[in-house]
């Protein structure tokens, strides 16, 4: 796909506008990422690798210029002549394939985060930057500029035998370049030219080490390397089930959802990145490298549908042991090491496009959200229906978990969105709450979970428990004046997340109320294919763009309610709002259509998989 | 000194360690389960795990034992307190390279810093000093290690009659 564009001068200095960038900053729908299942970089489509976290996801970044481009670290990388852009994904792979096209000549540039190799020694983490003059001439220039710890610490620049080395503390890269120029040091970077040739081939790779002395390839091994990795790669996506109207967004999805896994424990990331803005120079910026236990049924379903097994068992297993420590209660979020303690505090860099604070950690992580139980029995629940069986401890915990919504569901909390304002009884949290019981009922009922505890019996308790809620549900929050399920009990505002009510069970496509709620959700929060996620306060300054897993939501319920046509055009609207290479953010300006937040977001392209396979079900039902 | 009394502590010792951190992970201070780690190098079903695992666990209570008895043999000394003192450097040992370090290269189920995609970990990795498990685990790791070696010191004297 193409990255529109006229020809512009190279983009390089920070404070300069150009087709490519403002004030350095490209735009957040700019960017590719590529990962290795335990890190992840940003590549924006002039070439600059903007973000890398290492040696994990959520360590400390080396390259971090999309959240400040003079202190934050780069690989700058691009044609010293005016030229355009396009970029793909190499099929079935998260390898990333850049064209740049001058007026002279063309280049492509493949970028990977190479994979273990078997047997064989290779680096701890390896960035490739592959380069190819598939036409003519290019000259082009490339900078190696890390600043480690977020942009706190300026690296010590040297060469060992002969190759430049940056260190810091216990970081090291290294930055080895075949037929790319010679690199010339700075106190500061790592810089080198070239002009390639048609048919000229040259090679920049960034080995990485932690703690361990740095491994240096030679370029054979590097070639062998990426092309494993690109086999690896297409071997993972080859063996899923992608089929439907939207196969190739629903592949791609499941290629960005495995770039979420962080394969050392199973856990799945929210985003690779932290603090980019919901709204452009506002506060609303947030760390997303962790997991969430509120996307976790999400994240089962797709998995089991998409044929993952092995993920969805290690991210189940995950997700009990981390959750061990606090049990019953959940936390909203756990470290991908399954740590629960994420304290959040500011970073002086200036965030994007002057976007702060810039936050590492979650204080939302210390919140109680009542749906988190829903969610997790509900995945303990997709879980043993895939396996048919559990575990005796893990099924003495869902029941526990149980016991614990009986007796917590009356309390308010802070909702699925983590509103930083007083906790509420919102109403897709006791929606889950119902949840939580009615599958324990279920699970209970078939013999999974245990029926008795404390000396009780359980099923009676949760039965009671379960009709007290849905009362709860029905008299308080449902407002017969708008004639929809509304954000909170007793008040008239719209929340989009009571649509996850229909998707999760609570009520049937059938239900006249949900029904209206989709509508009223679809009439008052939908422009276009965008939809809020809702309206009223939140506790914070500023707003934000449309949310798009919320636009998901809102298309799987319209064909699960029976409006097949109608949830067909706004998934088609939908898949079309991607970026040039498949990928979404957490939210989308309605107004211009840039990406707002942290990206790729896994909670959009969970929805996005879990809305196209339930309209293609329900359209080949339709089809009979 | 006496092999009998340090085979005796040994199997004491595991009992009483494996009980502690047992209580410890019923108190929510750690997600350390040595028996299940074990295990699961052997089967993935978590059942079946624990069994195996706490044979493993209990001939690994057995080896360890004898190590400490040929240290005392060979500084011709023994005791509860030289025990205790093993236990910690055991401990520390167990946190820092056994567990965290060497488990997890032979351990088929387990991550390591380096497992990448495509494949996926069925186990999270313990981490340094197996603080992934929870922050009070090195403490109750260690605590425990060393009430397994005063138990060994303390059987291998009192065997000897």
């Amino acid at each position: 796909m193409r990255v529109s564009g006229p020809p512009v001068d190279v983009p390089s200095d920070p404070g300069r506008a150009t087709a490519f960038r403002i004030d350095g900053y490209a735009r957040l729908r700019d960017y590719a990422v590529i990962g290795d299942g335990r890190s992840a970089a940003l590549v924006a489509a002039d070439g600059s690798v903007d973000w890398l976290g290492a040696p994990d996801l959520d360590s400390p970044s080396v390259f971090a210029a999309v959240l400040d481009p003079v202190r934050g670290g780069r690989f700058l990388l691009e044609p010293e002549e005016p030229f355009t852009v396009a970029r793909r994904y190499l099929p079935g792979t998260n390898v990333l394939e850049t064209t740049f096209t001058t007026a002279r000549g063309s280049l492509r540039v493949t970028d990977a985060l190479t994979l273990e190799a078997d047997g064989a020694l290779g680096p701890m983490r390896e960035l490739q930057r592959r380069l190819d003059c598939v036409a003519g001439t290019v000259p082009l220039r490339w900078s190696v500029q890390p600043r480690f710890g977020y942009g706190a610490h300026r690296p010590r620049i040297g060469r060992r035998a002969g190759i430049p080395v940056a260190v810091s503390g216990a970081d090291a890269l290294a930055v080895c370049a075949w037929d790319a120029g010679e690199p010339e040091c700075t106190d500061w970077a790592v810089n080198g030219r070239v002009e390639l040739g048609q048919g000229g081939r040259a090679l920049l790779a960034i080995p990485f080490a932690h703690q361990e002395p740095l491994v240096l390839p030679s370029r054979s091994e590097c070639d062998a390397r990426v092309e494993q990795t690109i086999a690896a790669w297409r071997g993972w996506a080859g063996e899923r089930s992608s089929e439907g109207r939207w196969q190739d967004a629903v592949l791609r999805s499941a290629l960005a959802l495995k770039l979420l896994i962080y394969a050392p424990s199973g856990a799945i990331a929210a985003a690779v990145t932290t603090s980019l803005p919901e709204h452009v120079g506002g506060e609303r910026n947030w760390d997303y490298r962790f997991s969430w236990v509120r996307d976790s049924a999400f994240t089962l379903d797709a998995l089991l549908k998409l044929g993952c097994p092995a993920e969805a068992d290690a991210y189940f297993w995950w997700l009990m042991h981390a959750s061990q420590l606090t049990h019953p209660r959940l936390r909203v979020l756990y470290r991908l090491n399954g740590g629960g303690h994420a304290p959040e505090r500011s970073l002086p860099l200036d965030g994007y496009r002057g976007s702060r604070p810039v936050r590492i950690g979650n204080a939302a992580g210390a919140q109680t959200q009542l749906d988190t139980y829903g969610e997790l029995v509900q995945t303990g629940w997709l879980y043993a229906g895939a396996a048919g069986r559990l575990d005796a401890d893990v099924a003495r915990r869902l029941a526990e978990l149980a016991d614990f919504v009986c007796a917590a569901w009356r309390e308010p909390d802070s909702g699925i969105w983590e509103v930083r304002s007083a906790p509420l009884h919102f109403t897709q949290s006791k929606m889950m709450c119902w949840v939580a019981l009615d599958r324990a009922i279920d699970l209970c009922e078939r013999g999974l979970i245990p029926s008795r505890g404390s000396a009780r019996r359980r099923p009676a308790r949760w039965r009671s428990a379960r009709a007290q809620v849905r009362d709860f549900v029905e008299t308080r929050c449902f407002s017969s004046v708008h004639q929809c399920y509304t954000r909170s009990a007793d008040s008239s505002e719209l929340d989009a997340a009571v649509l996850l009510g229909l998707l999760h069970g609570y009520a049937r496509p059938g239900d006249p109320r949900m029904r209206a709620t989709v509508d009223a959700v679809a009439r008052e929060l939908r422009h276009g294919p965008f939809v809020d996620r809702y309206s009223g306060e939140d506790g914070l300054r500023g707003s934000e763009g449309a949310f798009l897993a919320c636009s998901f939501w809102l298309a799987e319920c319209l064909a699960r309610t029976g409006r097949l046509d109608e949830a067909t055009a706004l998934m088609d609207d939908l898949v079309g709002l991607a970026n040039d290479v498949g990928l979404y953010g957490e939210e989308i300006d309605p107004a211009t259509g840039a990406f707002l937040g942290n990206l790729p977001q896994g909670l959009s392209h969970l929805a996005l998989i879990s809305a196209a396979r339930a309209i293609d079900s329900i359209a080949e039902a339709a089809d009979g | 000194m006496s092999a009998w009394g340090t085979a005796a502590g040994a199997f004491v010792g595991t009992l009483a360690l494996t009980t502690a951190l047992r209580t410890a992970s019923e108190l929510r201070l750690t997600r350390m389960d040595l028996p299940f780690l074990l295990g699961t190098a052997v089967t993935a079903d978590r059942a079946r795990a624990k069994a195996l695992g706490y044979l493993v666990h209990f001939a690994n209570g057995e080896l360890f034992a004898f190590v400490y008895y040929a240290v005392f043999l060979a500084i011709g000394h023994a005791g509860w307190w030289l025990g205790a003192l093993f236990g910690l450097v055991h401990g520390l040992f167990a946190g820092t390279a056994l567990v965290n370090v060497l488990l997890p290269l032979v351990h088929p189920r387990m991550g390591s810093p380096l497992t990448s995609a495509p494949r996926v970990a069925l186990l999270e990795p313990p981490g340094f000093l197996m603080l992934n498990y929870g922050p009070s685990t090195p403490l109750v790791t260690v605590l425990a290690h060393v009430g397994f070696g005063a138990i060994v010191g303390g059987f291998t004297t009192l065997g000897s009659g």
